[in-house]
């Protein structure tokens, strides 16, 4: 198994830890357990199978699991996106089998980025979303659970199946829509209405430099991709767990722990969002400096809706409040020193 | 002419899963594509491909008959569009499996991308849990056949995984929302 | 001197802090004497490293995972800035009590900002100084969530930029070590990348930022140690340029245009200065000014103009720790600090400004017209100051945070030093000027300062005028000040319509018509509804891009 694959399956794991033991959820343990110990085999298992087509279908099961959990959403509504993006996967993997011309390969890129969004819930490809759905069963389990693995293993076996010319297709098609999914939402958090969309859209923004990392066809994009997945999975995801219990009770607070946590969110030293991002406009340098101009820019869109969303989080206490320290000191350090990390992955 | 054959009848199995509404129909439907599939999977992967894919088709077509709206419900009032679909589908599939694709195999392609496209569709169209997941069997079905497309000798679990899937999601009761 | 020692300036403060904090966590204050002693044995480090050496000492301690090495350098401008930043915080800390997290964070800002100066490289420079610019905006809020604070997408963004540039140095040349760093490297479009980055991450902008907001706030405690760590760091990324360039920016055209905006900036801040309602308001521009003269010297680009520009930023850290510790009542402190302030000889503000003029006259063509704006916003500084003088003082600080003879002495220790102007051009500013510029040295010693045309006997001039300024003080009293409100010398010019553009601006809305597209509930109803055209649209176009 390529090691990259199972460092971040080590991040989701530890956001299930860190789900269980320090925060105290409206779901009860048990239940919040069997979801996210099905969610973690399920990825273990994308993670484990041989070929991309078992891939495939353990991501398609996963998809009738989560939609059979139930929630807000219609069954309709909660199963479409993942069977969706399954199909335009398997679409595009028996166009690039097929023997023809050239153009199908590049068709297939495109069907391949597009299945992977879709699968993620991201621009143009979302989910429909409630604020007030479980997170097993609601779109944020793809976008911070589920997704980072699939992601790196899609991406890992992409690379095994296109050809130069359409590698390099589906590398621009990422970067574009990493760029859409960064403006949009990075705009969006900050305008939502709702603070449970901001946190959605918070996401997204994130993702978008995550698609732009795997599309920078360098060194240096898939290592940033690591340390943004590395945020997702071990920043954003906790934090936005840690908001939902303080939603009912508080209104948005002003403190200095709100302060720091908007920091964390917004990608700013000393966390690891800023090192994802000198990572990012290493790899856009490299490959094309206009893209790092834009990048740049874009990153500038995070401080709005992060400042709007870690005064969201109110003032955690008790092992929240354990929790949300151990989760800043965390990615503090790799903020600084993401070499391990960076070295674990073989990268 | 089996192969091209075998395609059709899977192509047929999911017009008609998109195209009724009943379980009857719905069960009809996915038994039939079941068995187009699994005769591609023998004429690609052996008798033991084919049994793992019409036996994951015939599970579900009985899970069906279990479970969904009474009768038959094919070609229902209103349906005028899916039939539209179906028909253009197949077109749109011959033309990519014979002409633009080359090689071996064209009666798996066809089957396996008018399957690929019909199967979702039918998600993007349904709100009845039972024709969803239904829709869902097909898809898993069409993606183990699609793993032998171009001539590619498939690995014999995907066709497996591809049979279990489809009977498993079958025998799932069908949830309605919950509010929050 | 083993290599090690070069971490001690920026261990130092972190040790404290975490002292300070485990014990505050406890329930046991420290009280401000720890958060003193973090900050004084961070200077202590820096002389006790440098005196003996005064040569570079580096810590190379391997790779950090993002292309760069942790690559700490102590050297003559490390030096110099990093005392600019460590010892007027070191007296705020001292002197100015705070709560333990206060204390604990400010010192944190203190190590992140050394740790800036102390880094041999861009790129960990911008991961520094983004730190500290985090720090200092959490310092700030702990201490009044309501009252001003930077920017900070300004602060993030001059940060960010920094570290583009650090990208494009290594994926350009390799390396973004400033000793390394090929001199092809630093063309044109990339050196605007960092003068962007200085410009922002100091906030040298024309109109009213945060170097002169945060002074308006109702305690200066918090304000103080922001604008110790984080003001002189834009100019530290332009001295550091000077030796990317090889002792030179990559066009001459750079140097005017920079000095220019430094122009602007010290003549709007001196506009805006005579036309302050209160003398808080006049002394919140009188660091921004030193800024936008301390700018204009730093980039005209000759060896003297640089150790003026040094001298100018050393004086103006001696004032950032003079005004957060003056109180607004009238009186001498206020007087001398105004005096000081505004450059009356024989001062270090009048020595360093008087160089740095000359060094613009002696450069010759254009820049000699950079000299004549510098000399006529100087000028309008002195009247500015001396209305400043009866003005009200201001709304009042908490008086346990105000130390007006304290104040008073660093102020009047600007006037002395005045004398002193060739012994610190020898021993701080000539050594960095020398690490940038490719050994480039000025003569004249401890007593004089060597220019292009002339010396300048600066104990000889100077000398009399103290003895002459102190006669005057002896014999002045403050009783014959009387504060009242004045009117301004001149109004601000379109103050009024920059009022009107910013109430347009926050009264904007989108037309009703157009509201739709903006409605992003509304488009991702649409984009997943019962029937996703969204998707398949999408999908359709992202297949036609890929087939042209």
């Amino acid at each position: 198994m390529p090691p990259e694959e199972i460092e971040v399956l080590v991040f989701v794991a530890a956001a299930l830890i860190f789900a269980l033991v320090l925060t105290a959820p409206a779901t009860p343990p048990r239940a919040m357990l069997l979801r996210g110990g099905v969610g973690l085999a399920g990825a273990a298992a994308v993670v484990t199978v041989p070929t991309f087509e078992l891939a495939l279908f353990v991501v398609l099961a996963l998809g009738v699991l989560q939609a059979y959990i139930g929630g807000a959403r219609s069954f309709a509504l909660r199963l479409r996106p993942v069977a969706t993006a399954v199909a335009m996967i398997a679409i595009a993997l028996l166009l690039v089998r097929a023997q023809g011309p050239e153009v199908l390969d590049r068709l297939a890129a495109a069907g391949l980025a597009a299945g992977l969004a879709a699968a993620v819930g991201l621009l143009p490809f979302i989910h429909v979303f409630e604020a007030d759905e479980d997170v097993a069963s609601s779109p944020l389990a793809w976008l911070g659970y589920l997704g980072p693995v699939l992601a790196v293993v899609f991406v890992a076996r992409t690379q095994g199946v296109l050809d130069g010319a359409a590698w390099a297709a589906f590398g621009a098609i990422l970067i574009g829509l990493g760029v859409l999914n960064v403006a949009w939402g990075g705009v969006a958090a900050w305008l939502a209405t709702d603070d449970a969309a901001a946190w959605r859209y918070s996401f997204i923004a994130d993702w978008g430099l995550a698609l732009c990392g795997f599309g920078l066809t360098v060194a240096d994009g898939r290592r940033a991709t690591l340390v943004v997945l590395f945020g997702i999975a071990v920043c954003r995801l906790p934090l936005y767990l840690v908001w939902r219990q303080a939603k009912p009770q508080k209104s948005p607070t002003d403190r200095p722990v709100n302060l720091v946590v908007a920091a964390a969110l917004a990608g700013s030293a000393p966390f690891a969002g800023f090192a994802a991002r000198i990572l990012l406009l290493r790899g856009a340098t490299q490959l094309f400096w206009p893209i790092a101009l834009v990048l740049a820019l874009g990153m500038l869109l995070w401080l709005p809706g992060s400042l709007r969303l870690g005064r969201s989080v109110g003032v955690p206490r008790g092992r929240q409040a354990f929790g949300v320290a151990v989760v800043l000191v965390l990615n503090a350090v790799v903020g600084l020193y993401p070499l391990p990390l960076l070295a674990a992955a073989h990268l | 002419m089996i192969e091209i054959g075998a395609g059709i009848v899977a192509w047929a199995g999911a017009s008609l899963v998109v195209l009724g509404d009943g379980r009857r129909g719905l069960a009809l439907g996915v038994a039939i594509a079941g068995l187009g599939l699994g005769a591609l999977a023998w004429l690609d992967a052996g008798p033991a491909a084919a049994a793992a894919v019409a036996a994951g088709g015939m599970v579900a077509a009985a899970a069906r008959l279990l479970n969904g709206q009474p009768g038959w419900r094919v070609m229902p009032a209103g349906s005028t569009p899916r039939l539209v679909l179906c028909v253009t589908v197949a077109l749109v599939g011959l033309w990519i499996g014979f002409a633009v694709t080359t090689g071996p195999g064209g009666g798996t392609r066809f089957a396996a991308l008018t399957l690929l496209v019909l199967a979702p569709a039918r998600i993007l169209w349904s709100e009845d849990p039972a024709a969803l997941l239904t829709a869902t069997g097909v898809l898993a079905l069409a993606m183990g056949v699609a793993a032998a497309a171009g001539g590619v000798t498939a690995d014999i679990w995907a066709y497996v995984a591809a049979g279990l899937l489809a009977s498993a999601v079958a025998w799932l009761p069908p949830r309605t929302p919950r509010a929050a | 001197m083993p290599s090690f020692a070069v971490v001690a300036p920026i261990a130092l403060p972190l040790v404290a802090a975490a002292v300070i904090a485990v014990c505050g966590l406890a329930g046991l204050h420290l009280g401000r004497w720890a958060a003193g002693a973090g900050a004084w044995s961070a200077v202590v480090a820096l002389v006790a490293v440098w005196l003996p050496v005064r040569s570079s000492l580096e810590l190379l301690l391997g790779s950090l995972g993002y292309g760069s090495s942790l690559d700490l350098r102590l050297d003559a401008v490390s030096f110099v800035f990093g005392l600019m930043i460590a010892t007027p915080a070191a007296v705020l800390l001292t002197l100015q009590p705070r709560s333990w997290q206060g204390s604990a964070v400010a010192l944190l800002g203190v190590a992140a900002a050394l740790a800036a100066v102390e880094a041999g490289g861009v790129v960990l420079t911008a991961i520094a100084g983004s730190t500290a610019a985090t720090v200092a905006v959490v310092s700030l809020d702990i201490e009044d969530a309501r009252a001003p604070r930077p920017s900070w997408a300004l602060l993030l963004a001059g940060w960010l930029a920094l570290t583009w540039f650090g990208a494009l140095l290594q994926v350009g040349g390799g390396t973004a070590v400033y000793s390394a760093v090929p001199v092809s490297t630093v063309t044109g479009p990339v050196f605007v990348v960092l003068a962007a980055a200085a410009l922002l991450v100091s906030c040298l902008l024309p109109w009213r930022v945060w170097p002169s907001q945060l002074w308006a706030r109702p305690s200066l405690r918090a304000a103080g140690v922001t604008v110790a760590t984080l003001y002189p760091l834009g100019f530290y990324i332009l001295v550091r340029a000077y030796e990317l360039g090889a002792g030179r920016y990559p066009h001459v055209a750079f140097n005017i245009v920079l000095a220019l905006a430094g122009i602007a900036v010290a003549v709007a801040a001196a506009v805006r200065a005579q036309a302050a309602a209160t003398r808080r308001e006049f002394l919140g521009d009188v660091i921004p000014g030193f800024g936008g003269f301390a700018l204009s010297a730093v980039a005209l680009g000759t060896p003297l103009s640089l150790v003026a520009g040094i001298i100018m930023l050393v004086t103006a850290s001696a004032l950032v720790a003079c005004l957060a510790l003056l109180p607004d009542r009238t009186g001498i402190p206020s007087l001398v600090t105004v005096a000081a302030a505004v450059g009356l000889p024989p001062g270090l503000v009048f020595g360093s400004r008087v160089v740095g003029i000359e060094s613009a006259f002696e450069g010759g063509d254009f820049l000699g017209l950079i000299g004549v704006a510098g000399a006529a916003a100087w000028a309008l500084w002195m009247v500015a100051g001396a209305r400043a003088i009866g003005l009200p003082g201001g709304r009042g600080h908490p008086a346990m945070e105000t130390f007006p003879r304290v104040a008073m002495a660093i102020a009047a220790a600007t006037i002395i030093a005045g004398p002193g102007l060739a012994l610190l051009q020898l021993g701080l500013a000539n050594p960095a000027a020398a690490q940038v510029m490719q050994g480039v040295t000025l003569g004249g010693g401890a007593t004089s300062i060597v220019t292009t045309s002339s010396v300048l006997p600066v104990v000889t001039l100077f000398t009399p005028l103290v003895l002459f300024a102190l006669l005057v003080y002896v014999g002045t009293g403050a009783s014959a000040i009387h504060t009242e409100a004045r009117p301004a010398i001149f109004p601000l010019p379109a103050a009024s319509l920059r009022r009107r553009l910013r109430a347009a601006v926050a009264t904007a809305t989108v037309p009703e018509q157009y509201r739709s597209i903006l409605n992003f509930r509304g488009l991702e109803l649409a984009a997943t509804g019962g029937r996703p055209w969204l998707w398949i649209t999408a999908l359709v176009a992202l297949a036609f891009a890929v087939t042209r």
